[in-house]
């Protein structure tokens, strides 16, 4: 059986500053794996702990070296990235074109990837894949069993849980209540220096210019209404701080 | 030019229209003549709903197939329906369901799609979409290329407005054999309501990490009680298992736009503005003077929500 679980690297987003002046979020954003993604990564890890004969390929479309190494580290056999500029448009459908291609040619039983990143955040990328590829696709997995060839898998809804039953190939897309995904071990991060990361071009994977042609573009980033500069209280007492809350509330006639 | 087609993808509660159709009716109305698509099983209630606000048409596929996590049977009868009819543009409310029918569809028209939108408008061929990013920060996205554009749109972007009309039913055929469908619901388990209406409350105390623990929350329940308010929480303690998901505020919670939200140890991570950016005051309490969420604070205090919440609680009551 094989896994492909897909990961992005995206700017920390507790980190995350912007450049008002650029329009941007300030270069040198320290980069991290995307959170959710690694819960598809332990998910895929805990499959092959169970059934043994289980081949896993982490994919990456974008810088994602340490990304990957990480998931070399954690238990994937081998990984595959893609970096081309040509696909760095930021428009889903493009990297849902670009996936498709890597997974067309690499084949797979089963894929896993995290709901949403915490960049873009649209949670568009598994469905879309999901419709190029003509398989199903469950969102939202917080629980995953596999028994005798099926997938029992429960999603969250807005007012309850829902259990699924599909057969592979499929892709599952996963919360963070999946699991606790593992840091790598000593022993894993040393074996993951000999475990071989595939690098892939938009030529390599046979896409035609115009299936990288993004139809979306971002403006600059501003502000959208410009209000009254907020008033930030530090090194105040408790008590002060205390009657300067109670003002606000009385004045704004919150109270 | 013609008038533009925009539909509108509308989801039932109940037995009605969910509130976001109905404000995204408010949005079609604005682009042109607005239609909803509705692929449930529905009442003559729920068409007339659409009708009395504003869809001149709903296209309306009356087949059970579509009740459960339906994405596939949607899909397939949704892009024969394009294909037949092509409208301009298509929008969609922030459901997990709509998302998932959205991206699916996306991926088989190769359709331009644009998420969490606050407000979209045509110049001419191009749709233009205000996106948040982060803190204060928008941007403005443009779509071009063939028609029709997908949007997801944020809930309370736009007001519903009841102008009173009456749609003509278009039915729309099954496109999908039962059969067919891959995905099967097996059972579906609902969650017990629990906590308060955090989309109708005026006033929301929400916690985050920097409450330390999960008893903490106590605090913020009884400042909430003191101003008549209910309790919210951010991702990063939902997903710790401090208080259950119907808690969670932001872009995969529940949007909310309340006259006063106060942010106890939340740190403001994109995801958490997104569903409180609305808020016309917000009060923020946190230890780190370089939290995101002091850059939409009203009025912040950096320091020790522990200490403070309390004291706050105390002063209220003793009004």
């Amino acid at each position: 059986m094989k896994i492909v679980v897909l990961v992005k690297q995206v700017p920390d987003p507790n980190a995350v500053r912007f450049d008002p002046r650029a329009g941007d979020i300030q270069s040198g954003t320290p980069q991290v794996a995307n959170e959710y993604d690694l819960h598809a990564m332990e998910a895929a890890i805990q499959i092959k702990e169970q059934q043994g004969d289980v081949e896993i390929v982490a994919v990456s479309l974008g810088q994602a070296r340490e990304t990957l190494n990480r998931c070399l580290a954690m238990g994937a056999d081998r990984a595959i990235v893609v970096e081309d500029a040509a696909l760095a448009s930021g428009d889903s459908a493009v990297t849902a074109k670009a996936l498709a291609a890597v997974l067309r040619a690499e084949g797979f039983d089963l894929i896993l990837v995290g709901q949403e990143t915490s960049d873009g955040g649209t949670g568009s990328v598994g469905p879309a894949l999901a419709a190029l590829l003509d398989v199903p696709v469950v969102s939202n997995v917080v629980a995953l069993e596999k028994q005798d060839g099926r997938l029992t898998v429960q999603r969250e809804i807005e007012d309850g849980r829902q259990v699924i039953d599909l057969a592979p190939p499929a892709i599952l897309c996963a919360l963070s209540g999946l699991n606790e995904p593992r840091y790598p071990s000593l022993k894993g991060i040393m074996a993951a220096r000999r475990k071989p990361t595939e690098a892939k071009s938009a030529a390599d994977l046979g896409l035609a210019d115009d299936a990288a042609q993004s139809r979306v573009s971002w403006g600059q980033l501003f502000v959208e209404e410009e209000t009254a500069e907020g008033i930030i209280l530090k090194d105040v007492d408790a008590d002060s701080a205390v009657d300067q809350l109670v003002a606000f509330l009385q004045e704004r006639k919150l109270v | 030019m013609a008038t533009r087609r925009v539909w509108v993808w509308t989801e039932l509660t109940d037995g009605a229209p969910q509130r976001p159709a109905l404000e995204l009716l408010t949005a079609a109305r604005g682009l042109g003549e607005a239609a909803a698509v509705l692929l449930a099983p529905a009442g003559d209630e729920a068409i007339a709903a659409l009708g009395a606000h504003g869809a001149a048409v709903v296209y309306h596929g009356d087949d059970a197939i579509y009740t459960q996590y339906a994405v596939e049977p949607q899909v397939a009868a949704l892009a024969a329906l394009i294909e037949a009819e092509a409208p301009d543009l298509l929008l969609f409310p922030s459901t997990f369901t709509a998302r998932d029918v959205l991206a699916r569809l996306a991926g088989r028209l190769g359709a331009g799609v644009i998420a969490n939108a606050t407000s979209v408008r045509f110049e001419g061929d191009r749709l233009l979409a205000t996106v948040p990013y982060t803190g204060a920060y928008v941007a403005t996205v443009t779509l071009e290329g063939p028609a029709p554009y997908l949007v997801q749109v944020r809930p309370k972007a736009y007001p519903v407005e009841p102008v009173g009309g009456q749609a003509e039913v278009r039915p729309v055929a099954t496109a999908l054999d039962p059969a067919a469908c891959r995905v099967q619901v097996v059972e579906t388990v609902p969650q017990v309501a629990e906590g308060p209406n955090l989309e109708e409350a005026e006033v929301i105390v929400a916690g985050g990490r920097g409450l330390g623990k999960a008893e903490n929350f106590r605090l913020l329940e009884e400042l909430a009680r003191q101003l008549g308010g209910a309790v919210g929480a951010s991702r990063a303690v939902v997903d710790a298992g401090w208080v259950p998901y119907s808690y969670q505020i932001g872009q995969t919670g529940k949007t909310v736009k309340p006259n006063l939200y106060i942010a106890c140890g939340i740190s403001g991570a994109i995801q958490h503005l997104a569903g409180m950016k609305g808020s016309k005051h917000v009060i923020a309490i946190n230890q780190d003077p370089d939290a995101a969420i002091f850059e939409i604070a009203d009025l912040g205090v950096v320091g020790d929500v522990l200490t403070i919440v309390p004291k706050l609680t105390e002063r209220l009551a003793g009004r």
